[in-house]
């Protein structure tokens, strides 16, 4: 299957770089304003929902194929599940840009109806499928989250445009981006993780134990969290939910470890590797942050926690890994496509020849400093550094998803 | 008449895209089976992951390595999941490739 995959990464990174040509025009400082306005919901939707998103349902799809060995229920519906998705997000947008209720009203539905044909498309394929393992499970869980956090989006936007609970709005967006968050991301990269590390490190006779505890812990978090958040739960709750999506992390680091421990391979390509690295880097930095709170939450009353810490997990964990993916995702697409059928005839490319992995290494390092320096700046409020920061992680993002581009020219 | 050694020398065209290693080398031909008298080939192969999303590059490019060396018509490839691949069955030459 090629087409529909390509299809959503395709648009997922053209939003990519629309995001980051946006964020460039202001070098980044728009990470300073406050988040809730026009201008953060457009950026934030655009990032979550249309890269982040997007470039996860082409993965699925794509993914779908391997875990289960079996072709997705609906081809056709996968295309009529992106046109609404696309037109949903994109009314959304729109929406937020011009504040205009009826576009986000319209947008949301639609988008909310993309989500629903996905859920209901891959879901169906698991169902006949039956085959439940940390994969699918953990597909299933992410499903599950997707569908929740979308239907407290439409709720809130419902919320927003006539209002029925205006007590309630903050504690449904809180909810809404806990579950989108860990729910949906969390749990549909580390799901895949557990097929996709193994290929790369070529890892064979490894341990799935830990497997199982991740889902566990990380289901216990997202509920713990979202029901603390709706049901107006204090600090304390908020924190023990958080505490426990911290050990769900530091069981799928050894997870990653168990699978590095049976490698065969001496390197997984330079996109995996920083994978890796953005996963230990994310659990030390909420490690560290949760354990300061501990000991001096005082400390943390003018502080933009939430801001720093969702700014870590989105760009240092998510976004790095999706990116890290992408270098081997792409360039498996597109050789599948272009010189799979002359596979066994002679001169016939490798993989490695659609993308430098050299490049790809100095692209993430580049996107990951520039992560640094933003969290650094937003954390000592200097404008500078946030500045330079933004720069450094939109010129770098750019130039990295060229070079993802680029291999459709190979 | 193709010989056992000659198809194999002949899919060590056919590479893993993904690791850059022949099937040869991964230790992925379990069996080549020659019929003197019919002249049909059976290889009995596997992948070194079930669900491998390169399982039809592969098989394809397995057939089509061996196009001018057999009757396609005569030509059978299956692909077996026992006994399972482990990187044991790799040779010297696909470690020092994998840097392993």
């Amino acid at each position: 299957m090629f087409r529909l995959p390509i299809l959503f990464i395709v648009t997922g990174i053209v939003s990519f770089a629309l995001y980051h040509i946006l964020s460039l025009l202001v070098l980044g400082t728009w990470m300073l304003e406050p988040m809730r306005s026009p201008d953060g919901w457009f950026r934030v939707h655009l990032l979550v929902l249309d890269w982040a998103t997007m470039i996860a349902m082409g993965a699925v799809y794509q993914l779908m194929d391997v875990v289960l060995q079996r072709r997705i229920h609906s081809v056709m519906l996968g295309y009529v599940q992106y046109g609404t998705f696309t037109l949903g997000t994109m009314l959304l947008l729109a929406g937020f840009l011009v504040s205009n209720a009826a576009l986000l009203g319209i947008g949301a539905a639609l988008s909310l109806l993309g989500i629903l044909l996905f859920v209901y498309n891959v879901g169906l394929t698991m169902w006949k499928a039956q085959q439940w393992n940390a994969v699918t499970v953990s597909t299933a869980c992410a499903l599950l989250y997707l569908t929740a956090t979308a239907i407290i989006g439409l709720i809130m936007g419902l919320n927003y445009a006539f209002p029925l609970w205006p007590d309630m709005h903050d504690r449904l967006l809180a909810a809404h981006i806990w579950m989108g968050m860990l729910g949906w991301f969390g749990f549909l990269i580390t799901g895949f993780s557990y097929k996709m590390l193994p290929m790369f490190y070529l890892a064979h006779g490894h341990s799935a134990r830990l497997q199982t505890i991740v889902i566990v812990l990380l289901n216990a978090g997202v509920v713990v969290g979202a029901e603390a958040f709706l049901l107006g739960g204090g600090g304390g709750a908020q924190a023990a939910a958080s505490a426990i999506v911290l050990l769900a992390f530091i069981a799928y680091i050894g997870v990653v470890e168990e699978i590095r421990k049976h490698k065969h391979k001496g390197s997984p390509g330079r996109g995996i590797w920083w994978t890796v690295q953005s996963t230990r880097a994310f659990v030390a930095f909420a490690a560290a942050l949760l354990a300061a709170w501990l000991i001096a939450p005082e400390w943390f009353r003018n502080q933009p926690t939430t801001l720093l810490l969702g700014m870590a997990y989105l760009w240092g964990w998510v976004s790095m890994t999706i990116l890290g993916y992408l270098s081997k995702i792409v360039p498996f697409l597109w050789w599948t496509h272009k010189y799979g059928p002359r596979a066994g005839q002679p001169n016939v490319p490798v993989m490695s020849a659609m993308i430098p992995e050299r490049v790809v290494g100095y692209g993430l390092a580049a996107i990951s400093t520039g992560v640094a320096l933003t969290l650094f700046g937003l954390f000592a409020k200097e404008t500078t550094a946030v500045a330079a920061g933004g720069t450094l992680l939109s010129l770098a993002s750019l130039l990295y998803i060229g070079l993802v581009a680029s291999v459709f020219t190979r | 008449m193709v010989s056992e050694q000659q198809v194999r020398d002949t899919l060590r065209i056919v590479y893993d895209p993904e690791l850059g290693v022949n099937i040869v080398d991964l230790g992925l031909i379990y069996e080549v089976a020659i019929d003197e008298n019919s002249g049909a080939v059976r290889i009995a192969m596997t992948l070194t992951t079930p669900g491998c999303p390169l399982h039809d590059t592969i098989v394809g490019g397995v057939r089509r390595a061996l196009r001018d060396k057999t009757d396609p018509e005569k030509l059978e490839v299956d692909v077996v999941w026992e006994p399972r691949w482990t990187p044991e069955r790799m040779s010297a030459e696909a470690r020092a490739q994998l840097h392993f």
